[in-house]
């Protein structure tokens, strides 16, 4: 089981109970604010025994003091045989009004620490407190995993309305959350008797009677020395008893001192056991730390929202949770898929070679990778397995590899096809370990490893067309990757662009001649927060994600790169005619008022982080678009380079005015074009590097950020232009990508 | 002052074995503590018996089983701190407010009209302690006559049979 594992369950079961604890808390919070409102506190350099003295002037009857922690005064006497608590102002020993323990009713902390089932109920509140603490760590291990360790914690959190939340909030509360599940565990130890707090029986002390009257209260040495801050209690030696004494209970200890002589008759020193209680009493509680409190009260009801967007979670992993039709049983199989995927979108694909292989009349049975094994029926195996993050193992397949390793190699041959992002300097690094441990083991296989990059249906079906060559059998996979809930999104408005002169060089263009490129602005339709957080609905999304355009007549999503972010109001792309496609003649064809169906794909290693550094932005064609939504958020005025290139700047220099408009507004720093089709144009944008070597060397010097977007060809000049320029500072392209300072979006 | 064992001890060989049941001489000590309705938790009850001066003999009951608050039940605690079985056999949990507490004990015939009290200590959460809560003397003429607490005790009464 591993920690999300762990997590879950513990979530689901503890996490509910702590749920009530939770709000419990926080009104219980309510209570040391309130009181410390009301506090009339003693001043730092009042002694107890004037303290004493101005209290017996206005309550002669008195016969104990308590100092709250909020620092309000408290005495205690008799009136007759009425008993009276009473809050008195230090200062003058004036009674201020009655003193009642708290505003709450009682239940309320009984609920808060027994659930109201009395001894059982406080061992099954300590028993969540324990879950809770439990909770805290395994949820800083997944947060510690999922931002990318203790440098990255404060980064952009991404996913649905639930998973942000939940991140943000635990960002925020968890060390407090850890804390207070750590005191309530030290207070349960010593209310259910498993640590004893005070030092064994109290001294055996007597005031000697020596014929004098008592002795004032302003000439008790110890009383003197003692400042009112640190009492706790002072109790008064009764009148009806002439051997009795008084004794204090302060931070330090307790003492007992004679009534007569004045002395001091023992003096005890607190326990360790107790100082530490004393501290997790007030971690806890917040008692005579009003602002703690407050901060205690927010933590206990963000309980309630962690649970919410936990349950919702929970959830929604379970409606993606795979569903493989067609299984054979494993015994009677011919060929086994074992499947490692992170999001789901794998299982799919095991899926369209199940049923490819079922049509050819095999048995087949898919499994998860965890359980891979082979028997005496099986003839193939094939490994599905998706990389995540910078090259783990997805959750579930964490140990496989490390199982596999212990198995002695059979005969059947075992291929692995690995689905990654080539985006990632680590493409595919767990399909490749498997690949690795499989041939090291001595397990034969079908095929040499294949790399799909980013889900493409394509790749796979080639990768079909050579797997039917070497079954020797007829095998197509069409796979039609299931396309997430889509959004209609509504277009605003559109800019077209009239495209490349040679393809009008023969015949002039006629004024309704299609465009060949248009920035187009959608918007969406409002969404209600209970559909946001079950993640229904439109995901929020940053310039520099994947918006999916799902064409009429096609089931394939096509993806393109987003201008805008969420804040700005709009979603906006820029799309390219391309020769007989699908999605972008359905795009380019669109009017205003027109809608598309469209989903949110995050596209985090491309996403810029927040950061002061400067910015590099290189961009060819329509590939400038998520660079523009850069610039466009740039409110902080991050020092961005941008370097574009085009073919002809009358024709295709998307984002030129604006770019313009960006540089004075200081959102752009400067801005490098290049142009291949006109004289003088520059070339290439590759070229434009190269131009500016020397002041990119520096850039890349001081910590620079790159971002690169368009065609694979048009990145891989880049690529080449940036090593060669940046060997003098002995860095390459792959070294940036490893430090995640280096990202491309290629189309 | 004395020690409460030797006083145990020595109360114990002149008045026969005061919690042997068995044994002649000995009376049965029914002690009923009505508490009021003070709006608070449980309240933690000590009732103890103590001699003509003053000095712990044994403790008849303590109701509130958790140790962390037996510090509440300051004269108990003080005067009964040389008996280390203090408790054993004769704890219970807490009583609620405005119920009752119902405790028996088998006494020495001697201990009754010799001056000795019957003492209970009482305290309840977030409220004031009251040790000597009330202190009523083993009499016989005391016996049936219900007696006001100061702060939690409605009224004590104590039959003997």
């Amino acid at each position: 089981m591993g920690w999300k594992d762990v997590h879950r369950w513990l979530g689901l079961t503890a996490g509910t109970l702590a749920v009530v604890l939770g709000l419990g808390g926080a009104i219980l919070a309510f209570d040391p604010v309130q009181q410390s409102w009301q506090a009339t506190a003693a001043p730092s350099d009042l002694s107890a025994a004037t303290l004493v003295e101005r209290v017996t002037r206005s309550i002669p009857a008195a016969q104990e003091i308590r100092r709250l922690p909020s620092g309000a005064i408290v005495v205690f006497s008799f009136v007759g045989d009425q008993a009276q608590a009473t809050y008195v102002d230090p200062a003058d020993g004036r009674v201020l009004g009655p003193w009642q323990p708290s505003a709450l009713p009682r239940w309320v902390k009984n609920l808060h620490r027994s659930l109201l089932l009395g001894d059982a109920g406080r061992w099954g509140a300590a028993g969540i407190a324990l879950g809770v603490g439990l909770l805290s760590v395994s949820g800083l291990v997944l947060l510690l995993r999922r931002m990318g360790g203790w440098r990255r914690l404060a980064a952009r959190v991404r996913g649905s309305l639930a998973q942000r939340v939940h991140v943000v909030v635990g960002r925020v509360v968890l060390a407090v959350l850890t804390l207070t599940s750590l005191t309530a565990l030290t207070m349960s130890a010593s209310t259910l008797g498993l640590v004893a707090l005070d030092a064994g029986a109290e001294p055996e002390v007597l005031s000697v009677a020596t014929g004098q009257a008592a002795l004032p209260v302003a000439q008790l040495a110890m009383l003197q020395s003692l400042p009112v801050q640190d009492v706790r209690r002072l109790n008064f030696p009764a009148d009806a008893d002439p051997e009795d004494t008084w004794k204090v209970i302060t931070v330090q200890g307790e003492g007992w001192i004679d009534r007569y002589a004045g002395r001091t008759l023992a003096w005890r020193d607190s326990t360790p056991a107790q100082r530490i209680y004393d501290w997790a009493l007030v971690l806890h509680t917040g008692e005579g730390a009003w602002p703690w409190a407050v901060v205690l009260g927010l933590v206990g009801a963000c309980v309630l929202v962690f649970w919410l967007s936990g349950v919702v979670m929970w959830w929604q992993a379970r409606q993606q949770a795979p569903h493989i039709t067609g299984n054979s049983p494993l015994a009677q199989a011919d060929v086994l898929i074992f499947v490692a995927s992170e999001g789901g979108s794998t299982w799919g694909f095991a899926q369209t070679l199940q049923d490819a292989l079922r049509q050819g009349g095999h048995r087949v049975h898919t499994a998860a990778l965890e359980n891979f094994e082979t028997t005496a029926t099986t003839r193939q195996v094939f490994v599905l397995a998706a990389t995540y993050g910078d090259g783990q193992a997805p959750a579930h397949a964490s140990h496989a590899l490390a199982h596999i390793a212990k198995l002695s190699p059979g005969a059947v041959p075992v291929t692995v096809l690995g689905f990654g992002d080539r985006q990632f300097p680590a493409f595919c690094a767990f399909a490749v370990a498997l690949e690795q441990t499989l041939r090291a083991q001595g397990w034969p296989t079908l095929l040499p490893l294949e790399r799909i990059h980013q889900q493409s249906s394509q790749q796979f079906a080639r990768w079909g067309q050579t797997l039917a060559q070497a079954l020797g059998e007829p095998l197509v996979l069409d796979h039609v990757p299931r396309v997430p809930l889509t959004t209609a999104l509504t277009l605003v408005s559109r800019q077209d662009f009239a495209g490349p002169r040679e393809s009008n060089l023969q015949a002039p263009q006629a004024p309704q001649a299609p465009p060949a490129a248009a920035i187009l602005r959608f918007s969406w339709p409002a969404q209600g927060p209970g559909a946001r957080l079950r993640g229904l609905g439109l995901a929020r999304f940053a310039a520099g994600d994947l918006v999916g355009i799902v064409a009429p007549g096609s089931a394939v999503p096509r993806y393109y790169s987003l201008a805008s972010g969420w804040e700005d109001g709009f979603l906006e792309i820029c799309a390219r005619q391309m020769p007989g496609g699908l999605c972008s003649t359905h795009l380019l064809g669109l009017q205003p008022g027109d809608r598309i169906a469209a989903f949110i794909r995050a596209n985090p290693g491309f996403a810029l982080p927040r950061t002061r550094r400067p910015v590099v932005l290189v961009g060819a064609g329509t590939g400038v678009a998520p660079l523009a939504g850069f610039i466009r958020r740039n409110d902080r005025h991050i020092p961005m380079h941008l370097y574009f290139g085009g073919r002809d700047p009358a024709r295709d220099f998307y984002f030129g005015p604006e770019i313009q408009r960006w540089i004075g507004e200081g959102r752009l720093e400067t801005v490098h074009t290049a142009f291949s089709r006109v004289p003088d144009g520059g070339g290439y944008v590759q070229d434009a590097l190269r131009n500016d070597a020397a002041r990119l060397r520096g850039l890349v010097a001081q910590g620079a950020i790159l971002r690169v977007c368009g065609s694979r060809a048009m990145a891989h000049g880049v690529t080449e232009a940036l090593d060669a320029l940046l060997a003098p500072l002995h860095l390459t392209v792959q070294q940036l990508k490893a430090k995640e300072r280096y990202a491309e979006d290629i189309f | 002052m004395h020690n409460p064992l030797m006083t145990t001890l020595a109360a114990a060989s002149a008045l026969a074995m005061s919690t042997l049941p068995s044994l002649a001489h000995s009376r049965q000590l029914t002690l009923t503590a009505q508490l009021k309705n003070y709006g608070g938790d449980g309240a933690y009850l000590a009732a103890y018996l103590t001699d003509a001066k003053g000095a712990y003999v044994r403790t008849l009951w303590v109701a509130g089983g958790k140790a962390k608050y037996h510090t509440h039940l300051s004269d108990w605690k003080r005067l009964s701190s040389g008996d280390t079985k203090r408790l054993d056999g004769v704890s219970g949990a807490s009583v609620g407010a405005g119920r009752a507490l119902k405790v028996t004990a088998e006494l020495a015939d001697a201990l009754i009209d010799a001056g000795y009290e019957i003492r209970i200590d009482a305290a309840a959460e977030d409220m004031r302690d009251s040790p000597s809560e009330i202190r009523v003397p083993l009499s016989a003429a005391n016996a049936g006559k219900p007696q006001a607490g100061k702060q939690f005790i409605q009224s004590l009464t104590f039959q003997l049979q």
